[in-house]
């Protein structure tokens, strides 16, 4: 079931290939073009001056060089213009393709993986990665792809020139193209390392500093570690000072090859004449043509200087790369559990069962349970008995051990679908998504009309609070539901749950930071018009709904 | 409000985002001049540089030879200029990342000062991203953007300047496109800003859902949604695809006019120039206007003519990102902690009786919502005052008037018979008051590191044998003797490998070692059940006794052992009958 499905810059062209031409195409004839501008028009300009001081100025024929000048400028005016309409167009596709791909995989996970990656940052980390790989093709790969082909199409020119030329050339291509990106690149590659590390560390150091920040404060002491996190932040200053060092000495390096290029090729092209006292350029050799080749050499140096920072831009690509990669767990779980769709849980029984986390094999005592058609439960027990990690095992969403029968029917319990459609499972932290409430509502049931919403709400005592909203039910809840208080996110999704109508109701502590009348409320719509099939209910709270429970002391 | 007054009284219209961007290079203002000398060098290297270029490659087209001088001069220009822009890239690079460590620096002090307050800004995990990642989205407008709007005014007038003695009608041609590449500049660059800064929201809010659906992603499995969502994403991006490219076509258009612009005049140049060799212009028949050496210089300076133009159209997203950064940057800025109270409060100087925490009227109003109803009432030494009330009714925001954090408090607030305003504006009274005090409030604070370091943070450390008293009264010797590394043990922030009600015990402990007098409790026993809530509580009896503790709960954990209950409404504050507790 293993599915390699490795993501490397490689795979980020080929993913698309087609829709990646296009854009190398035109911005090939652009940098073409643009390199050609200078030099026909540096050849144009000699040869007419020398056809003038020749007297043959009236048989040059102007028009076809002069039309050639044109159309080079809008070919490369074009040209820039289709780049970069079309890299954007394949960036954005990238971005889509690579978005789902992420998607996917996280999808693949299970459970216990799921929330690992959810916590903290990582996943804002993801999101930045994303956007810094997807550039990767045109900024790195693009300009240095353009470089290599215009140094070979002014090879050919050379060739044509005088044929030595191609030695300093291919000496300067080398350097050009590969030394100098190399080198920068290197020597940054290990500074955005540090400085991704440093980055890291500084702001795990930051919530964990911020999150006492007032004890701190109180006792006085704050300064010493706000002096600690300004000490990192000072390395990182270094490090940052570093490749942008690089960056600019590679820029300036490249600029020196050029210099010796250029010297190199007068070096061959020319002779010192000691008659004259000049230099003069070697037999057979048009100094028209020369005058064009040195000014296509500046033009390529201009297509040439942004490799280096390229290069340094690879270094984070490749780095955000790997933790995308990372994404990648070996994911084991075969699919095909219970059979036939279409049943429905009557009878759940466990047997020496218990459920634990992955991380600390933490969780409660094996138990033996069985629970039939119109049970009601209720599980209580001092805190760190387990009840929260039991439910979230009777979910599917923790590992357990031990046997577990579904109607009769011995099942795995983790990560199976067929069962989980059975069963709504309210956590301790639910999720609220940054949609309308009538959106949040509807994921329970993708149909339900506004009256069924109303109904929902009334039962988890809500109603009233969302028909004072602005926007009543297509009132948008901000980013994971953060202008809501812990106990309306909770009865929201409770809300949720209620309309999907399944036949089992795990509820882990559903009264958590509620007043006594919604509780009532709550407890009341549970044991009459909201009343499940199955209903297990972790919680420290007395209610009614606990107390015409059975109840399970852990 | 008087950064917009500013802005006015410059007569353009500057958002306060500019304004801000501005002040803050002002902080780096050496470095700008000297990038700006740097830059008036470079110049003059390019000019020398054409100059020379150009005798060199006139003399190669005419006489097959040319004079080493020149060649010399020409390159050693060419160098000079990279040397040079190597130079202003340091200068400027390192300008920026002044500006934004020492940014950084002020942030994080605010933040500080802030205390509880940066809640209302953002989650401390938010604020993160805004310290760092934000602030580093500044660097293209001050290393790049910033020195740029310079280079785009000297380069263009210095090649005029150099144009003009040599060719009246390239100096025309210069002059027509310029103004015409800036106005399509404005005009187009400012529907592309605009398109471009919608296309910024679009792709922000396009990350956002993907965050949204990618946290919640274990609810959407557990609902069975994953497909629905993922088709959400598919559709919203090609969606976004599409929208953006007809928004990008003509984005772009605007770079390629500049485009167009500068390889036409380019080609027009040159074949003027060429034409004009030839003898051949309709209107100069039979002479040349331009001798080849001065031909060539025009036509080596065309292109850098246009250069820096193109530049800044590029960097202009640059710009853009760093605005909207900075509205980020100045929400954490604009968050205000008011510490201003005029001293007429001096007068009366009533500390009730001898209460040591006096509250007359005491309201708190912020931007319009009331965070706490007007109350009175005082807390005598050794009192401990049980606080209830609805959530949201300002039972933590007293609390946060009490520690100092704020002082835009209406009404009077007094402390060991001092105004609270007056503590807050001398820094030696307020750390002196904060330092008789101790905070255990709902989710105990914690660093990562070991228990002794928690439970030592930020006093000086006592002998082994007080730390073993402290254990002691706080019940906590309990569950650390069993611990193979006792107090060494390692606590991550979230604290995990201890439950709820052994954090509590360990906020007890620390509260007990910092020696403080008065505690100041926000909801100890939330997130506990019943059995260890109860259980807290009787340590925090036995541990309190004889300190000032004000303590918030809500009625499903009462303290029986309160000397006194309040109870907190809309309408003020009421004392409960001490029946009500026993």
């Amino acid at each position: 079931m293993k599915k390699t499905n490795k993501l490397s810059l490689k795979s980020l062209i080929f993913s698309n290939l087609w829709g990646f031409m296009v854009p190398v195409f035109l911005g090939l004839v652009a940098s073409l073009a643009g390199v050609a501008l200078l030099g026909v028009s540096g050849w144009f300009i000699s040869a007419a001056g020398l056809a003038t001081a020749l007297g043959a100025h009236l048989s040059f024929n102007y028009l076809t060089p002069g039309a050639i000048v044109r159309g080079l400028a809008i070919f490369r005016t074009a040209g820039r213009y289709g780049e970069q309409v079309s890299a954007h167009n394949h960036l954005l596709g990238l971005l889509r393709t690579l978005r789902l791909w992420v998607w996917d995989r996280r999808v693949e996970q299970d459970a216990t993986n799921l929330q690992q990656q959810s916590k903290g940052d990582l996943l804002q980390r993801l999101v930045n990665d994303l956007d810094m790989i997807i550039r990767w093709p045109l900024v790195v790969f693009l300009p240095w792809l353009y470089a290599l082909l215009s140094y070979v199409a002014m090879a050919v020119f050379a060739y044509f020139l005088q044929a030595d030329l191609l030695y300093p050339i291919a000496v300067c291509g080398f350097f050009h193209l590969l030394i100098i990106p190399y080198l920068a690149g290197h020597y940054a590659r290990q500074a955005v390392h540090i400085g991704q590390v440093l980055g890291v560390y500084r702001r795990s150091r930051f919530v964990s500093v911020f999150s006492a920040l007032i004890t701190l404060t109180i006792r006085g002491h704050w300064q010493e570690y706000a002096q600690r996190l300004g000490y990192l932040d000072e390395k990182q200053k270094i490090k940052e000072a570093a490749i942008q060092n690089a960056v600019s000495a590679g820029r300036l390096g490249a600029y020196c090859v050029t210099i010796m290029l250029l010297v190199v090729s007068f070096y061959v092209l020319a002779f010192f004449d000691s008659e004259s006292q000049r230099w003069s350029l070697v037999e057979g050799v048009k100094g028209t043509w020369v005058v064009g080749f040195v000014l296509a050499v500046l033009a390529l140096n201009e297509l040439v200087l942004p490799l280096a920072q390229a290069f340094v831009a690879q270094g984070q690509s490749q780095v955000g790369l790997h933790r995308l990669n990372q994404l990648q767990t070996s994911c084991t779980s075969s699919t095909a559990k219970t059979a036939h769709d279409d049943f429905k849980v009557h009878q759940l029984s466990f047997k020496q069962w218990h459920g634990f986390h992955a991380v600390n094999g933490m969780g409660n005592k094996p138990l033996d349970l069985d629970i039939y058609l119109g049970d009601r439960l209720w599980i209580c027990g001092s805190s760190g008995s387990g009840k929260s990690t039991l439910l979230a095992a009777m979910a599917g969403d923790c590992l357990s051990k031990g046997e577990v029968f579904v109607n009769g029917d011995k099942c795995d319990l983790f990560g199976n679908e067929t069962y989980q459609k059975q069963v709504s499972y309210l956590p301790q932290s639910p999720y609220v998504f940054q949609q309308s409430v009538a959106a949040n509502l509807r994921l329970g049931k993708e149909d339900a009309t506004e009256d069924e919403l109303w109904e929902v709400l009334e039962a988890v005592a809500l109603a009233e609070w969302a028909r004072a909203l602005p926007n009543g039910l297509a009132t948008l809840l901000s980013f994971q539901g953060r202008d809501l208080s812990g106990g309306q996110r909770k009865r929201l999704v409770l809300a949720r749950l209620l309309l999907r109508n399944v036949p089992v109701l795990l509820l882990d502590e559903p009264f958590d930071g509620l007043d006594t009348a919604s509780i009532r409320c709550i407890s009341h719509a549970l044991q009459h018009d909201f009343r499940p099939n199955i209903l297990v209910l972790v919680s420290h709270v007395s209610s009614s709904l606990g107390d015409s429970a059975k109840k399970i002391e852990l | 409000m008087q950064k917009k007054k500013a802005a006015k009284q410059t007569g353009r219209a500057k958002t306060p985002e500019a304004i801000f961007l501005n002040q803050l290079a002002e902080s780096q203002s050496a470095r700008y001049r000297a990038a700006k000398g740097i830059g008036s060098l470079f110049v003059v290297a390019l000019v020398v540089q054409a100059w020379a270029f150009a005798h060199v490659f006139a003399e190669l087209a005419l006489h097959q030879s040319f004079s080493m001088l020149f060649l010399f001069l020409g390159l050693s220009a060419l160098w000079l200029r990279a040397f040079l822009s190597f130079l202003r890239e340091r200068v400027c690079t390192s300008a920026s990342r002044h500006i934004r460590y020492d940014l950084r620096k002020k942030l994080l002090s605010h933040l500080t000062k802030l205390g509880p307050a940066r809640s209302r800004i953002d989650e401390d995990a938010a604020l993160s991203t805004r310290v760092y990642e934000q602030v580093d989205a500044l660097d293209d407008f001050f290393s790049r953007y910033k020195p740029q709007v310079f280079m785009v005014v000297l380069i263009p007038c210095a090649i005029l300047l150099s144009v003009a003695p040599i060719s009246w009608i390239a100096l025309g041609v210069f002059i027509t496109t310029a103004p015409l590449v800036i106005v399509f500049m404005i005009f187009v660059g400012h529907k592309a800003a605009q398109a471009n800064r919608r296309q910024f929201n679009v792709l922000a809010m396009l990350s956002n859902q993907f965050m949204d659906l990618s946290v919640g992603l274990a609810e959407l499995k557990r609902l069975g949604k994953t497909q629905q969502a993922k088709s959400r994403l598919s559709d919203s991006s090609g969606e976004y695809q599409r929208t953006t490219m007809n928004v990008l076509y003509l984005a772009f258009l605007s770079t390629a006019t500049l485009e167009l612009f500068a390889s036409l005049s380019i080609a027009m140049i040159a074949l003027y120039l060429g034409l004009g060799l030839l003898e051949s212009l309709p209107w100069q028949v039979g002479e040349s206007p331009v001798p080849l050496a001065q031909a060539m210089f025009l036509l080596l300076l065309a292109p850098e003519f246009y250069l820096p133009l193109r530049q800044l159209g590029n960097d202009y997203h640059a710009k853009q990102k760093a605005e909207a950064a900075t509205t980020d940057l100045m929400a954490i800025i604009n968050t205000e902690i008011a510490i201003v109270r005029s001293s007429n409060l001096k007068e009366e100087n009533t500390s009730r009786d001898n209460a040591l925490i006096c509250f007359e009227n005491l309201s708190w109003q912020e931007s319009g919502r009331q965070r706490l109803a007007a109350i009175t009432g005082s807390i005598y030494e050794g009192e401990r005052v049980w606080l209830s009330g609805e959530s949201g009714i300002g039972k933590s925001s007293l609390l946060y008037l009490l520690l100092g954090f704020d002082a835009a408090y209406q009404g009077q607030l007094s402390v060991k018979g001092r105004h609270l305003s007056e503590l807050l504006t001398c820094p030696q009274t307020l750390s002196k008051w904060r330092r008789s005090l101790a905070w255990l409030p709902q989710t105990p604070e914690w660093v990562n590191g070991s228990i002794r370091r928690n439970l030592l943070l930020g006093i000086t450390p006592p002998t082994e044998l007080a730390i073993e008293d402290a254990l002691l009264k706080s019940q906590c010797d309990e569950f650390i003797k069993p611990l193979p590394d006792g107090l060494d043990t390692a606590l991550t922030e979230i604290g995990t490998g201890l439950s709820g009600g052994q954090m509590q015990r360990l906020s007890i402990a620390r509260a007990l070692l910092s020696g403080a007098e008065v505690w100041l409790l926000d909801e100890p026993c939330s997130g506990l059940d019943q059995e260890t809530a109860q259980s807290v509580l009787a340590t925090l009896e036995q541990a309190s006794k004889g300190k000032t503790v004000l303590v918030v709960s809500h009625d499903t954990h009462p303290i029986y052992w309160a000397d006194k209950h309040w109870s907190l409404t809309q309408g003020g504050l009421y004392e409960e009958d001490k029946q009500a507790i026993a």
